[in-house]
């Protein structure tokens, strides 16, 4: 439970936190729009004898019945890509239009990416940035799969991207990933308070730039797969600080339940405006881990 | 490069219509031509821009799977669709006889309706053209069951 219990007081119904933490992720994909239909792919998965069916809250995710479903062939064609359920929130709160300017400033291996892409009917201009050498390939690869053809990948350093207007960006940075246990249980033993701190200098900076580059009236979306308010509340609350003209909008996905964000932790206190921020704990909805915000340009 | 150029080569061969390429700008980088979503990008380093979408190093033009992948349902001729069992030998890499209404040169190869990617037909053999990195070993695929699947 390392590093867990340090959130007793603020997790509702902690003991189903603890015992969710420990079950595995249920297997779950997206059907990807820009290759085929929703009805088309599910009709071919029934038929192929995978059990199927679509998540409550977004009709292009399906938790499926099998164990490998990197082997589907429907994965090969790039009908589905393979991305954990509750990873597909960001691009959901983040709302992309097509034609518009999109920024995804983390966006290596590309799952938010390609789901963006798809959002935006392959139209207008995604940039997917990600300065990381190997995992850029596989960003590379997941795109031409899915068959985007909006996205051109750089290799920025986020806290340094060139100078452009986006009219949405999404941040989607590095952090201790304790909502991802369930599927790599090591996660747990490999968080501290130092790690979560030192990560912090480097989120606040990513979603510093990432609020520079948006338009006037843009949107940008913050999010995290970790429990820890030091990596999310925290650094919300610290760029809102340092960048006049932004405020922050109430994250409310229907049929997804969820916590709001911590007004106070650790004896800081962040104001009430970032209970507008969502967690989703694994016992709400049976997934991952998560943190969403959403942040506003005047 | 011109997007007439690009729904000629596509046209004629598959008879694709040309609208389906009428939000999609072309260019050309190397001996490859890239889809892109506008006619122009904006000014970053790029590592890489759109879809890889037809080689010109051959005597005749070659579609990528993924473009196929994406055009190829609106071919309407040089398209085969594969039975299970075709289609799995298909995933793997592997060259099949087949007797089909194709002529020879680079054509759509489906299942059950569905792209699979590029294929040459070439004396009545189909070759798979599927990126190495996408191929799946006989057996490996999880749901292609024998007789068809449905
Ligand atoms: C949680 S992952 C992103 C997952 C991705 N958005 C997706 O949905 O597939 C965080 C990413 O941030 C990248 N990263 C680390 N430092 C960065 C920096 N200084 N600027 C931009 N990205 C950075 C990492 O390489 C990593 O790929």
């Amino acid at each position: 439970m390392d590093g867990l219990s340090r959130y007793a007081g603020v997790i509702p119904e902690f003991d189903r936190f603890v015992e969710a933490i420990y079950r595995p992720l249920p297997t779950t994909a997206r059907i990807n729009g820009l290759k085929t239909g929703r009805d088309r792919l599910l009709t071919r998965l029934r038929g192929a004898q995978v059990p199927c069916s679509p998540f409550p809250w977004y009709p292009w995710g399906i938790r499926m019945g099998t164990d490998k479903p990197g082997n589907l062939l429907e994965n090969l064609m790039g009908h589905i890509h393979i991305q954990e359920e509750i990873s597909m929130v960001s691009a959901v709160v983040l709302d992309p239009r097509p034609g518009e300017r999109v920024l995804d400033l983390c966006a290596a291996p590309g799952s938010k990416t390609t789901q963006i892409a798809m959002m935006m009917e392959n139209r207008g201009l995604l940039v997917a940035n990600d300065p990381a050498n190997g995992r850029v390939a596989s960003l590379r690869s997941n795109c031409e799969r899915a068959g985007a053809i909006n996205v051109a990948v750089t290799r920025y350093d986020g806290r340094r991207f060139p100078a452009q207007k986006f009219d949405r960006v999404l941040v989607d940075g590095p952090c201790t990933g304790q909502g991802m246990a369930r599927k790599d249980p090591a996660v747990l033993g490999r968080w501290s308070l130092k790690r979560s701190l030192g990560l912090q200098r480097l989120q606040v900076a990513l979603l510093k730039r990432g609020v520079e580059v948006a338009k006037p009236g843009g949107t940008v979306v913050y999010s995290t797969c970790t429990f820890a308010p030091e990596e999310n509340e925290a650094v919300v609350s610290r760029v809102m600080e340092r960048t006049s003209g932004v405020s922050l909008q109430e994250v409310a996905v229907p049929d997804l339940e969820s916590s709001p964000g911590l007004a106070e932790w650790g004896g800081s206190s962040f104001g009430d405006e970032m209970k507008r921020c969502a967690r989703y704990y694994p016992h709400q909805n049976d997934t991952g881990g998560f943190f969403v915000a959403k942040l506003v340009k005047e | 490069m011109e997007r007439a150029e690009v729904a000629e080569m596509m046209g004629s061969r598959f008879g694709i219509p040309p609208e389906a390429f009428e939000a999609v700008s072309f260019f050309l980088r190397g001996r490859n031509v890239w889809a892109f979503s506008l006619p122009e990008v904006p000014d970053l380093d790029y590592e890489a821009v759109g879809l890889r979408f037809i080689s010109l190093r051959g005597r005749v033009p070659k579609p990528s799977t993924y473009a196929l992948q994406l055009f190829g349902r609106f071919a309407t001729k040089n398209v085969v669709d594969l039975s299970s069992d075709q289609a799995r030998k298909f995933i793997a890499g592997e060259r099949q006889s087949m007797e089909a209404d194709l002529e020879d040169g680079y054509v759509v190869v489906a299942h059950q309706g569905d792209v699979l990617g590029c294929g040459l037909y070439s004396r009545g053999e189909l070759i798979s053209q599927l990126p190495k990195e996408r191929r799946i070993g006989e057996g490996g695929i999880e749901n292609l069951l024998e007789g068809g699947g449905r």
